[in-house]
């Protein structure tokens, strides 16, 4: 074999390799839903989908309920996405480019939420929703995913916008632009793929997030899928198909949004990297 | 060139509008908050928040046992509001501490004891007359503190050893039994017996070793002290140590998935409480299973007792109380326990010939109920929560080779006792 075919078959395994490793869960989840018990606890796994016993997904889509926790979940997802995107940006921008009392201060208090537990913040934030009667409603969802998820966009985005030439809005501001029109026209093309990458990263927080949501949630119309799914453990049993076959369905919005998002993190790395 | 900036913006513009109309349309069906509420049509609605609402043996049909109450009711609507069971007692408690929460709790043991500690349940005294119905008296007397009613047993449920007729003709009757039959039918992927071991289910191994400390004559209190590294225990929980180092257990596997397979032959052996018969026959009618009590020294195991409740934040104490004093006439009751098979209910009921030919070893189950103890700690109740994750984590830490286990036990005991001073 040529040095040239080895390393191509080489090339082939390897991508095949990362690509299996990405997948591979996902096919998992799919094969278990389609597999009897017997098959589950069988000596030899299942690597086949059993498709007759298809009737698991349509089962679950049949209640009715599982349209009805994912439709919450999209909302609660992009709600947090578009809030915490529309105040990231001018906040990074804020921390990159102006100069104000306590700004280090600011910027380690931000880093430091991160390292905060969800589960600690439950009871105070419980406390203040219930008073301004944001419970058991998906703007209160989208407020708390947004304060947790704020911080960790607004980073990313100043450190994208600290990589932009200052000389570009020196130019602009020669032209007359004010600081608003700067950072939308000049600075928010240019972090794209930033904005791109915080919105990957507040989209997949929200559309994970458990605590709040199973605390803050009461009626059982308005639960999203990550709660709705945890419904299915019970306390003697857990029907394990059911909880793959949703947990898939609970999985394909979430990649297909990645996919969608990557697409402009892939394109804004290489907008100006030729010259026309 | 500018033609198609224009139009990138029109659809961004277009699509924030979008997203912002898909999140209003979304929350804007938001309902009217938690707890009750009363409609243009006078009817109050409860929420009624069980875990045992999620569980596909036994939920559906506590649904349509709820669906009775509405249909005999015209002002009171009793929904079911299912809480993931292992986060339930940390969400309602949470809930329930913020002056919100569901108007009916069924909560187990632990929880009840802690939120009836905070204020957080209402005393039924003024709002149920208890003395009007024959309450099952071991599992009552611990829904009544300092005189004072704050539950009614929604379920009681005794633990005994749950086997697999296939494998195991004769149930053992002594623990080396027990212990002898475990391995001998632990083969390939087929396990003798199976056990909650790990962290993730504190709740779950608490149950468990529960059974083994009561089981060899231990307790975690003498009522006033806590005596959780006394010999006793150290004897109970070193059996079950010894059974996982044996290897006679599915190690890693959860709750879930060591149920299915002993309904699949691949345990042999479980200590569950009667609450799992009915969950068995529903999900594996053709598993021929049987149950006899615990082979262990002592006649002493733990009962799952769950509790209704009402919530003192509840704006609807009186019709919460309608639906409890409906659940305890004797028609629900006898409903309520077809429903619950093997567990008891609050008040005595007949065992049907149906019930006894469907589930011929009930009567194993109704036996035990004098010898069970609910699974907190006596004297200790309301921080039973607290020292459970205590004792849970040092034991793990013992299974897992850690520490030794009398070490772990000590360490307990120096960290329960200073926790509750």
């Amino acid at each position: 074999m040529s040095r040239f075919r080895m390393g191509l078959t080489l090339r082939i395994v390897a991508v095949l390799g990362v690509l299996g490793i990405a997948v591979f869960p996902l096919y998992w989840m799919f094969v278990t839903a389609l597999s009897s018990d017997a098959d589950l606890f069988a000596g030899e796994a299942r690597l086949l989908p059993d498709f007759s016993q298809f009737g698991v997904f349509a089962d679950a889509l049949a209640e009715g309920e599982v349209v009805g926790w994912l439709r919450n979940s999209l909302v609660i997802a992009a709600g947090t996405t578009l809030l915490s995107i529309g105040l990231g940006i001018p906040l990074g921008y804020a921390l990159s480019r102006f100069s104000f009392r306590g700004k280090v201060v600011m910027t380690v208090v931000l880093l430091l939420t991160q390292m905060l537990p969800e589960a600690l913040m439950v009871v105070p934030l419980f406390a203040l929703f219930n008073r301004f009667d944001l419970l058991d409603s998906l703007i209160g969802l989208v407020l708390a995913n947004s304060a947790f998820v704020l911080p960790i966009v607004a980073l990313i985005l100043k450190g994208a916008i600290d990589a932009i030439p200052r000389e570009l809005e020196e130019a602009g501001r020669v032209d007359g632009a004010r600081p608003l029109t700067m950072l939308v026209r000049i600075n928010v093309p240019l972090i794209a793929p930033s904005i791109a990458a915080a919105a990957v990263i507040s989209f997949f927080h929200a559309w994970n997030e458990f605590v709040f949501a199973v605390t803050f949630i009461y009626a059982p119309e308005m639960q999203p899928a990550s709660v709705g799914i945890a419904g299915f453990i019970g306390e003697v049993g857990t029907p394990v198909q059911t909880v793959m076959a949703v947990a898939f369905l609970f999985t394909l919005p979430a990649v297909a949004f990645y996919l969608f998002a990557q697409k402009y993190v892939v394109a804004g790395m290489t907008a100006g990297a030729v010259k026309g | 060139m500018r033609k198609p900036r224009v139009r990138r913006a029109t659809v961004a513009a277009a699509t924030v509008v979008g997203l912002v109309a898909v999140v209003s349309a979304g929350c804007g069906s938001d309902d009217s908050g938690s707890g009750s509420a009363s409609d243009g049509g006078g009817v109050t609605t409860l929420t009624f928040a069980a875990s045992t609402f999620g569980d596909p043996g036994r939920g559906p049909q506590l649904e349509e046992w709820l669906e009775q109450f509405n249909a005999s009711q015209d002002e009171i609507r009793v929904e079911a509001a299912s809480v993931p069971y292992p986060t339930f007692g940390q969400t309602v408690l949470t809930q329930m501490g913020g002056g919100e929460g569901p108007d009916l709790v069924r909560f187990d043991m632990p929880e009840f004891e802690a939120a009836s500690d905070a204020g957080l349940i209402a005393p039924l005294d003024d709002l149920i007359d208890a003395g009007e119905y024959e309450l099952l008296e071991q599992p009552d007397r611990f829904m009544v503190h300092d005189d004072v009613r704050h539950g009614i047993i929604f379920e009681a449920s005794n633990y005994a050893m749950f086997y697999n007729a296939d494998l195991i003709p004769e149930p053992p009757t002594t623990y080396e039994d027990f212990f002898a039959i475990a391995q001998s039918l632990t083969s390939g992927d087929t396990f003798g017996l199976a056990f909650r071991q790990t962290e993730a289910e504190e709740a779950g191994v608490w149950q468990d070793i529960f059974n083994y400390v009561y089981g060899f004559g231990g307790a975690w209190s003498d009522g006033e002290d806590l005596t959780i590294n006394a010999p006793e225990n150290l004897e109970g929980l070193q059996a079950y140590k010894d059974l996982y180092d044996a290897n006679v257990i599915p190690r890693g596997a959860d709750a879930a998935t060591f149920r299915r397979m002993f309904a699949e032959g691949k345990v042999a052996m479980e200590l569950n409480n009667g609450g799992y018969a009915t969950h068995l026959l529903a999900e594996s009618p053709d598993l021929n299973f049987s149950v006899a009590p615990i082979p262990f020294p002592e006649r002493s195991q733990g009962a799952i007792l769950a509790p209704i409740v009402i919530n003192e934040a509840s704006e609807a104490k009186e019709e919460a109380a309608t639906f409890i004093t409906w659940a305890l006439e004797p028609e629900n009751q006898t409903s309520l326990q077809e429903i619950l098979g093997a567990s008891s209910v609050a008040t005595a009921t007949e065992r049907t010939p149906e019930s006894l030919q469907e589930l011929p070893f009930l009567p194993t189950f109704d036996e035990l109920t004098e010898s069970s103890l609910p699974q907190v700690v006596l004297g200790f109740e309301a921080q039973t929560p607290d020292i459970r994750k205590i004792v849970v984590q040092n034991v793990i830490a013992a299974l897992q080779g850690q520490v030794d286990l009398q070490t772990a036990l000590d360490d307990a005991q120096e960290q329960a006792t200073e926790l509750v001073g």
